[in-house]
């Protein structure tokens, strides 16, 4: 793991300040897939600003009678909230169904399809290990997950949140969401 | 388990013979040195590399004792754990979050230490397996692994009773289908899974 400089947001603004600043900042908050690829080279960002103290970790109502569920929501969090537990109880199922306890206890909302780790398995057995800033410009995958990577739009702000995962590796948490 | 080797009997050992983690260190200290100049420093090593020095300062409370840090960024909590602080209880098994050996507990809950940066944890509490027995009396976990002898080699045990004791806090699992389901992140390769259910409906008062 290449080092890099540790920053820590302390309002949202702060946070999207920070990673304007570098192009090859990189937010963290659950961690369990950044620091995961960080320790593979794999990302090498050299600033890492940690939004974990944002305050993104609500579930809330929306007036359309929808829910508007907060990016830092960890994944435990999210599948035993009253809210989803009694009005979308195939999506607790679903995270559930994913990773293992301590990794939903860590893993964020937002994080998960922002960094397209489900794309990973598709996309690997189908093409050649690619660079993270050719993967932000390919076209989507061919695969069944082509996830976010096919709506992310080359926007200051998006360019750093845009999937680019470009694991050469299997994916070695088949059950990881 | 209660006469852990590491702990126990570690003056005469420490005097008389280097330990295993000793050697393993001295080993590394001696490659890096080969690399380096004669009288270069570890700054010096830094600006050959072209990478920046980067520290942090960060306070956390583990198992109750408040503790004063300056680290590297990319030190995993794990890391400072036995790197830092010689709590060594707990165990680096993948690295990679999939074996659940490094499991503790921040602010209560059980996540993978390995795959968490230290500075992100500024003031938190930190509970290790070390920090599970009080006054003397075992944990009514580690009792309970000791009375299923829900254990082999031992190593992914720490893990194993860190966990269990997040999954009791959590209190989702009655039945020893559910304890299986969410105790499906720590590993054992010996194959005690029977009796470390056994143990964990134990100390569930549901044996």
């Amino acid at each position: 793991m290449i080092n890099f400089q540790y920053a820590r947001a302390s309002d949202v603004a702060d946070a999207v300040r920070l990673v304007a600043s570098e192009r090859t900042a990189k937010f963290i908050a659950g961690g369990t897939n950044l620091i995961d690829l960080m320790k593979m080279d794999v990302e090498r960002p050299t600033k890492v600003i940690d939004i974990t103290r944002l305050p993104l970790k609500q579930v809330e109502r929306t007036p359309g009678g929808g829910l508007r569920i907060g990016a830092l929501v960890r994944n435990s969090d999210l599948a035993y909230h009253p809210l989803i537990e009694q009005r979308y109880p195939v999506l607790a199922s679903a995270v559930m169904a994913g990773a293992s306890q301590q990794l939903r206890n860590m893993a964020s909302t937002g994080g998960n399809p922002c960094s397209a780790r489900a794309a990973t398995t598709s996309t690997t057995r189908q093409r050649p290990a690619i660079s993270a800033s050719r993967a932000a410009a390919a076209p989507p995958s061919t695969g069944t997950t082509a996830c976010m990577r096919s709506s992310a739009r080359a926007t200051p702000a998006s360019r750093h949140i845009r999937p680019t995962c470009a694991s050469r590796w299997p994916c070695w948490k088949p059950r990881f969401m | 388990m209660t006469s852990n080797g590491e702990d126990s009997g570690g003056n005469t050992r420490h005097t008389a013979y280097p330990s295993r983690r000793e050697v393993i260190g001295g080993a590394a200290t001696a490659s890096v040195a080969m690399g380096m100049p004669s009288g270069a420093t570890a700054q010096s090593l830094q600006s050959v590399s072209g990478a920046v020095a980067f520290s942090v300062a960060v306070n956390v409370t583990v198992n109750g004792t408040r503790h004063a840090l300056t680290l590297d960024p990319r030190t995993t909590v794990l890391d400072a754990l036995r790197e830092h602080l010689d709590l060594t209880g707990t165990k680096k098994g993948c690295d990679q979050g999939q074996c659940g050996a490094c499991t503790v507990l921040i602010d209560g809950r059980r996540i993978n230490s390995c795959l968490t940066f230290a500075v992100m944890h500024e003031g938190a509490q930190i509970t290790t397996i070390e920090g599970l027995a009080k006054g003397g009396a075992l944990h009514p976990l580690q009792q309970a692994f000791i009375d299923h002898d829900a254990f082999q080699c031992g190593y992914c045990t720490p893990g194993q009773i860190c966990s269990a004791v997040g999954l009791i806090a959590e209190g989702r699992a009655r039945t020893a289908e559910e304890i299986r389901e969410l105790m499906s992140g720590n590993i054992c390769r010996c194959g005690a899974y029977t009796n470390i259910v056994a143990a964990i409906q134990q100390a569930m008062g549901r044996s």
